[in-house]
């Protein structure tokens, strides 16, 4: 896999402060053949949970980066464009 | 070889068979139920936060670091296999699994599960997939803990099952591909029986990509017999971890034990009776690895 893969994420774009929830679309989860994504609710932002027990914010991470294949099905396939892969 | 583990949880059986690890007593003793509600009100973040500074993300790339690398492993494979009174629920601390094969998920569904068992939906397959599929078995504390938890909970539908359902879903499961593991959630406290994919499963990923234990391989080894194998394939498309091959000079396949996890899983797949599951501790190049 060689060197070192950074997939980013916009976050005004997708998340709990973009125009996409991730529950909703999901489409980057799902085309990753290895799995790189996470969709998890948001910590350590402004916005604290209302209900912990059922919590309404959700973004996605790319959690396991050396996995990635840089196929780029995810950047084709995110309806805002949020996602770039750089190396 | 018995595992460490059965030495430690089994009382002189594999620890899985132990029903102690399965009881209210303990449960209660361990004030498990306080743990659980705060494992599992959070647990899609379980590789996103922090530890000594550090996340899981990227974690291929940090195993590989030098010195750093190294300290991260043992770290993580302590919180992984923790036992200390600090132990830390929103890290899943002492959560770990094993393969089981179906026959062994089904004496611990009849026998040793405690009650209330319910059906709900897989997290890992939610996390990584945004798929809902109710195919995790849980029981005794944890069903009240997940009851609470409407992401994990199908509408419309009967969360709580008995002993008989729960044993024909999990052969259901089975049939369709799933592998079934039984987990340590905190050690050794068992309270569910998962139907995994690979990689939806985050310990299949854990362990079969950055080699942590996270996920243990069954007690018992695939046996293909040789002469019954007729090279139809049907099992290589049944196995999620990609352990058997197809040999087409020798019109049959052969089976990786690098991979093969010992789920049994393509004995169902199997029309000529080839495949057939033997205890580990009976092959002595397998004996004592899990």
């Amino acid at each position: 896999m060689g060197k070192k893969v950074n997939i980013g994420i916009d976050y005004s774009k997708c998340g709990e402060s973009g125009k996409i929830d991730p529950r909703d679309c999901g489409l980057c989860l799902k085309v990753c053949d290895p799995a790189v994504f996470v969709m998890h609710e948001t910590i350590g932002t402004e916005k604290e949970q209302e209900d912990p027990y059922d919590p309404q914010d959700w973004r996605i991470t790319p959690i396991w980066g050396s996995l990635c294949t840089r196929c780029f099905k995810c950047v084709e396939v995110c309806p805002e464009k949020a996602i770039t892969i750089k190396w | 070889m018995m595992c460490q583990w059965c030495m430690k949880h089994g009382a002189g059986k594999k620890w899985y068979m132990n029903a102690y690890n399965y009881s209210n007593e303990l449960a209660e003793k361990e004030n498990m139920k306080e743990y659980l509600t705060e494992q599992w009100m959070n647990f899609e973040q379980v590789f996103i936060r922090r530890i000594m500074g550090f996340s899981s993300k990227n974690l291929g790339y940090k195993l590989k670091m030098p010195i750093i690398g190294r300290i991260l492993r043992w770290r993580a494979e302590n919180m992984i296999h923790s036992e200390k009174k600090n132990r830390n629920p929103i890290n899943a601390d002492g959560h770990f699994g094993q393969v089981i094969p179906l026959e062994d998920a089904k004496i611990i569904m009849s026998e040793l599960a405690a009650e209330p068992i319910i059906c709900n939906y897989c997290m890992c397959r939610w996390m990584q997939r945004k798929e809902k599929e109710a195919v995790c078995i849980n029981f005794g504390v944890l069903s009240e803990v997940l009851e609470k938890l409407p992401r994990f909970i199908p509408k419309e539908r009967t969360v709580r099952i008995d002993r008989e359902t729960a044993m024909e879903k999990l052969e259901e499961f089975n049939k369709k591909g799933y592998i079934s593991t039984v987990w340590f959630q905190p050690v050794p406290y068992i309270n569910a029986i998962c139907s995994c994919e690979n990689p939806e499963c985050g310990a299949f990923t854990l362990r079969s990509k950055f080699n942590l234990m996270a996920m243990y391989k069954a007690e018992y080894i695939i046996q293909l017999d040789q002469d019954k194998c007729q090279g139809c394939k049907s099992c290589v498309a049944m196995c999620q971890l990609n352990a058997i091959q197809f040999i087409p000079s020798m019109n049959r396949v052969i089976i990786n034990y690098d991979k093969c996890f010992g789920c049994g899983i393509c004995r169902h797949a199997c029309n000529y009776d080839a495949l057939k599951l033997i205890p580990r501790e009976d092959y002595p190049g397998f004996d004592g690895k899990y």
